[in-house]
């Protein structure tokens, strides 16, 4: 056995012999570790937010909630009845009301939550302030009329405590005094999430919700939660749900499922490119390893201790590798996906809080160390002791090329069979395709060095034809795959994930012009996340009054919408005026006809219900469906749509039929057609006059409205773009260092070669000639390949998404993303490959005995 | 063909003293002729076929090839020099890996000819090397003798003048050593090539028309009184 500080000495004592080349090799585990540390983080830090401020307000004492159907809540009256019910031993009125808060510095968007001081019994922490604590900071706000607003927030947007606060809610706008800073100390992780506290009667008041609730929450006896849900759905007239007290983060989950799904999906591809850098990484050391493996047998170590040598190795590469990954990770994470995607942020309070757990710790950790093992046992199998070497015989590599294509074939038809039957699978299909690329890629290098040789072969300039020749000797070497296959996985996830993305933009651009375009200018509540148009405001009338007769205005009509809980689904329900232009989006339906169901939901009793919704109602066109709405609501399916660009599902209705089914007259936007001829830009600032500044109201023309919609839906697959930009950035480095490690390696054979005569000119453009080849067969191979997986990501987010999805083949981003990485890389390589062409030729007239293996016949 | 004036080179040795590995070395290789230069190991036998083949600078003196001085070739035409006029035979058995005997073989002629007519000019040579069953074998299916042989067909396919061969026989058995020196001078012989063999083989005194010793820097006649290996054939 040889002891372990034995093996650290004897590491140590090799590593400064080659040190640039183990630090290369930590460079490249290290990049795959940060890649799919950066991707969990970003997954557990999403849900995480979220189930922080869940759990904030509701704690851990609550099991059940009754949530509101609508924005506007249901009567606080029925907290009696609820107190009253058999098992139940508390329960908490909340009202909670999206508003913005103004500073000096700003304006910020947050939920204003409303709750009573014995709520504070079976709360969370969030909640805390309302009791009659003892802290110099934190003053019982209990009862007062004051806000409580996280330090961080008062601080980002300049409020200063003790001054009015602005709080704009439903377009009016309300002065409150302040009352204290919610500090971490205070009420824990959830001072970063954008919520303001304030006594129910007091946010009832400021949100005009009157003896409105949105929640009660409610602690039952033990073993009583299902006896109580019960009752409490008889007290039930349509008001409000029944569900778990921590439902919403389910209902989130949901919501959030795209995002995660992609950022796995990407994680996964940047991991295998990352342990591709740190293979070619590792691969620089291999002839090193290999003479040491040789040394040690000479001096009689056994395999075992050679075993445990290189083991050591590994492990210190790993460990090296994977902190310095788990490091760069933390920076990723913090700096590039930290952004929370706009659409989860039209719904969702979430907060900034990173959560960073354990698993995702392990996993990229662990992961860094598996790749180091693999990377540095792979290469020196036939190397090790007693296993002679073998060498390779012509007909074994046939024999291994035959397999692998075999394989390629099996793997690509598996991929085929998905994209055609099973678009479902999405997931096993794009590994399946990565798994015939990478093993087509010993065959596709072999055709194209033979290829080269045959169109070299009656060449009167050396270069090519001797590029040919050194790409034909090394076209099986493990590292020339190795790079090969980096480009090809690095423009294939960027041409597949590229792609769909664009599909999907287009599809859900489309979307956005048929609803935004039913209008010539919208007004809305200014709250950021209200891109969708949720935020109701009371009064409709009176505003549409203001404006009506206004010159240039041609009419003004109400739109409505809001989201509402059906099952675990947050959907968006859309209400355009019935005189809307595209009342039904022409580009968005999947069954039905629409024209047909423009006309039947004009009619009313008809709703057109995105796929999944539909699946959850287990409805299709034609079917009676019950809208879960405040006032619950039969109405017959007219179509079947996408999701119109919201994960969880969409439901669409005319106007009309909405203020009946939520029993409201409140409206979210007003839609102002202007006469024809009329620029809408100059009938704006005339709005903006005649509703004053007593309302908080935006008004945006078509254009305007489109663009915002335009950059939240790019901004929630920002993401991708920044993933795909990652593994690019990685892979480009990790082929030249390959390459150039390649190169400088065979400064002996370059020196051989002068003293044959060849000069450095040529040696170098045949150089260059080689690592084009090499990189472009990857890259090619990738950019293919990546067309396909754009096929199967888009028939995949089409079928189990329900996004509107435009299916474009995109041959310039694989034909850009190709010269890209091919030019980068080439560029990158042609400083290292013109250094080492310099090489003396004395060097190649060093005797190096036993250069080559023994004889094998 | 060859001629080598008043050749000078210093190393800096370890300990920054200089050492003197040829001190104003002078002879001449003319066409047909094979001379024997013989020494011991680090004696500078290596460093003076360098310096001929423009590989290296002397410090001093002249190597006039054709009467030209090589130390007036650019990269170019030293690159050209090496291709066109010049063998190389060296020590190392390295052949690129991964490609077979006969592309090894042809090596040189990437850029002179086509493939096709560089296997039609090799092929001969390789035959009479006794290489006509392993063309199409790779290095790692070649034994050392095998290798050295198709280096020296490599050396010969573009017709040198000069062959400067390097310890040729270095890693041979005795009776494939002999038949690659018989080879050599019967090459001499038909060509009409200068040939230079470095070696410390005594048996190939026998195949030279001239042997020469370079101890301590400077050349001296080589013969049977000197250590008991036979003469020249043409001394």
């Amino acid at each position: 056995m040889v002891l372990l500080a034995s093996l650290a000495r004897f590491y140590v004592v090799r590593v400064r012999r080659r040190l640039v080349h183990e630090l290369l090799a930590v460079l490249g585990i290290a990049v795959g570790v940060a890649l799919v540390f950066a991707a969990l983080v970003a997954n557990t830090t999403l849900t995480s937010a979220m189930t922080t401020l869940t759990k904030g307000v509701v704690g851990e004492t609550a099991s059940l909630q009754m949530s509101a159907r609508g924005p506007e809540g249901f009567p606080e009256q029925i907290l009696t009845r609820v107190e009253r019910t058999a098992g139940v031993v508390a329960a908490a009125p909340v009202l909670e009301s999206r508003v913005n808060i103004v500073g000096p510095k700003g304006r910020r968007s947050v939920l204003m939550i409303g709750s009573d001081p014995r709520f504070a019994r079976i709360a969370g922490p969030l909640l805390r302030p309302f009791t009659d604590i003892n802290r110099n900071t934190v003053t019982a706000i209990g009862r007062q009329k004051i806000v409580g607003v996280p330090a961080p927030i008062a601080r980002d947007l300049g409020i200063s405590f003790g001054a009015p606060l602005r709080i704009e809610t439903e377009a009016r706008i309300v002065r409150v005094p302040i009352g204290v800073a919610l500090a971490e100390r205070d009420v824990g992780a959830i001072a970063d999430s954008p919520v303001i506290l304030a006594p129910l009667p007091y946010v009832q008041t400021i949100s005009g919700l009157e003896d409105r609730v949105t929640r009660i929450f409610v602690q039952t006896e033990p073993g009583a939660e299902g006896q109580v849900a019960d009752a409490l759905r008889r007290l039930d007239d349509g008001d409000f749900n029944v569900r778990a007290a921590n439902a919403d983060i389910e209902v989130f989950e949901a919501a959030a499922t795209p995002t995660k799904q992609s950022t796995t999906l990407f994680s996964m591809l940047s991991a295998l490119v990352g342990f591709l850098f740190g293979l070619s990484a590792v691969l620089l050391t291999t002839p090193y390893r290999r003479g040491l493996i040789k040394q040690l047998q000479l001096s009689g170590f056994a395999r075992r201790q050679i075993r445990q040598v290189l083991l050591f190795d590994a492990l210190a590469l790993g460990i090296a590798g994977s902190v310095l990954g788990l490091a760069l990770g933390d920076l990723v994470s913090r700096h590039m996906f930290d952004d929370v995607p706009d659409y989860l942020a039209f719904t969702f309070s979430i907060g900034d809080q990173r959560a960073v757990t354990w698993t995702a710790v392990l996993v990229a950790g662990v992961a860094g160390i598996v790749a180091a093992y693999v990377a540095v046992f792979a290469p020196l199998r036939e190397a090790l002791p007693p296993t002679p070497r073998t060498g390779r015989s012509a007909a074994g590599r046939a024999d291994r090329t035959t397999w692998a294509t075999l394989a390629a074939a099996v793997a690509f038809g598996v991929a085929s069979v998905i994209v055609v039957a099973a678009p479902q699978m999405a997931i096993a299909g794009l590994i399946a395709l990565t798994v015939g690329l990478l093993l087509s890629l010993p065959l596709l290098l072999n055709l194209g060095s033979r290829l080269l040789t045959r169109l070299t072969r009656s060449m009167s300039t050396p270069a090519l034809p001797l590029a040919a020749v050194e790409l034909r000797s090394r076209v099986r070497e493990i590292r020339t795959i190795a790079v090969a296959a980096t480009g090809a996985l690095a423009v294939f996830a960027t041409v597949s994930i590229t792609g769909a993305r664009a599909d999907l933009q287009r599809g859900l651009d489309a979307s956005t012009r048929d609803n935004v375009g039913n209008a010539d200018i919208w007004v809305t509540f200014p709250d950021a996340p209200n891109v969708l148009a949720t935020t109701p405001f009371q009064d409709p009338r009176d505003a549409a009054s203001q404006i009506e007769d206004l010159p240039g205005v041609r009419g003004v009509r109400l739109y409505r919408g809001s989201l509402l809980d059906v099952g675990d689904k947050r959907a968006w329900v859309v209400a355009p005026p019935r005189e809307a232009r595209h009342l039904v989006p022409p580009t968005q339906i999947r069954e039905g006809d629409a024209d047909e169901a423009a006309r039947r939901v004009r009619a009313g009793g008809w709703a057109v219900l995105s796929e999944t919704i539909a699946d959850s109602l287990d409805a299709s066109v034609g079917d009676l469906v019950t809208i879960p709405s405040p006032r619950p609501t039969r109405m017959r399916v007219a179509a079947v749509s996408t999701n119109l660009g919201w994960s969880p599902g969409s439901i669409l209705l005319n106007a009309d039929d909405y203020a009946s089914a939520w029993n409201t007259d409140a409206a979210s936007a007003l839609h102002i057609e202007t006469d024809p001829g009329t620029a809408p830009d100059a009938v704006k600032p005339q709005i903006q006059e005649a509703l004053g500044t007593r309302r908080a109201f935006q008004v945006e023309t078509r254009d305007e409205r489109q663009a915002v919609h335009y950059a939240a839906s790019r901004d929630g697959l920002t993401r991708l773009t920044q993933i795909a930009i990652l593994v690019l950035v990685a892979a480009v480095l990790a082929m030249t260092t390959a390459m150039a490690g390649m190169i400088w390696q065979r400064r002996p054979l370059l020196a051989r070669l002068k003293v044959q005569g060849f000069s450095n000119g040529t040696l170098w453009r045949a150089l260059l000639f080689e690592s084009l080849i090499v990189v472009a067969a990857g890259c090619g191979a990738g950019a293919v390949a990546g067309l396909y997986g754009q096929l199967l990501l888009s028939r995949a987010l089409e079928t189990i998404t329900g996004f509107p999805v435009f299916y474009t083949a995109a041959v310039l981003v694989a034909a850009g993303t190709f010269c890209l990485v091919t030019a980068v890389a080439l560029g990158m390589l042609a400083i290292p490959g013109r250094i080492a062409v310099r090489v003396e030729p004395t060097l190649g007239t060093v005797r190096r005995a036993q250069a080559v293996p023994a004889v094998r016949r | 063909m060859l001629e080598l004036r008043q050749l000078a080179k210093t190393y800096a040795s370890g300990g920054g003293e200089l050492l003197t590995v040829l001190d104003g070395i002078s002879m001449s290789v003319q066409p047909g002729e094979l001379v024997a230069l013989y020494g011991p190991s680090g004696s500078g036998k290596s460093t003076l076929l360098n310096i001929i083949a423009a590989i290296m600078p002397p410090d001093s003196g002249a190597v006039l090839v054709d009467g030209r001085d090589t130390a007036t070739f650019d990269d170019q035409e030293a690159s050209h020099y090496r291709k066109r006029q010049l063998g190389y035979i060296n020590q190392s058995l390295d052949l690129i890996p991964g490609i077979s005997a006969i592309e090894n073989a042809t090596l040189k002629l990437i850029g002179v000819c086509s493939a096709r007519e560089a296997r039609r000019r090799v092929t001969p040579i390789m035959e009479r090397l006794g290489l006509a069953d392993r063309l199409k074998n790779h290095p790692d299916q070649l034994s050392a003798g095998e290798r050295q042989r198709v280096l020296l067909a490599r050396a010969l396919a573009t017709e040198p003048r000069l062959i400067l061969a390097d310890e040729p026989t270095g890693n041979l058995d005795i009776q494939r050593s002999q038949e690659v020196l018989a080879l050599l001078a019967s090459l001499c012989d038909e060509r009409d090539v200068a040939m230079l063999l470095v070696t410390h083989d005594p048996a190939a005194a026998a195949f030279a028309d001239t042997a020469h010793e370079l101890s301590n820097g400077r050349l001296t006649a080589y013969g049977p009184q000197s250590n008991g290996a036979v003469a020249p054939r043409r001394s």
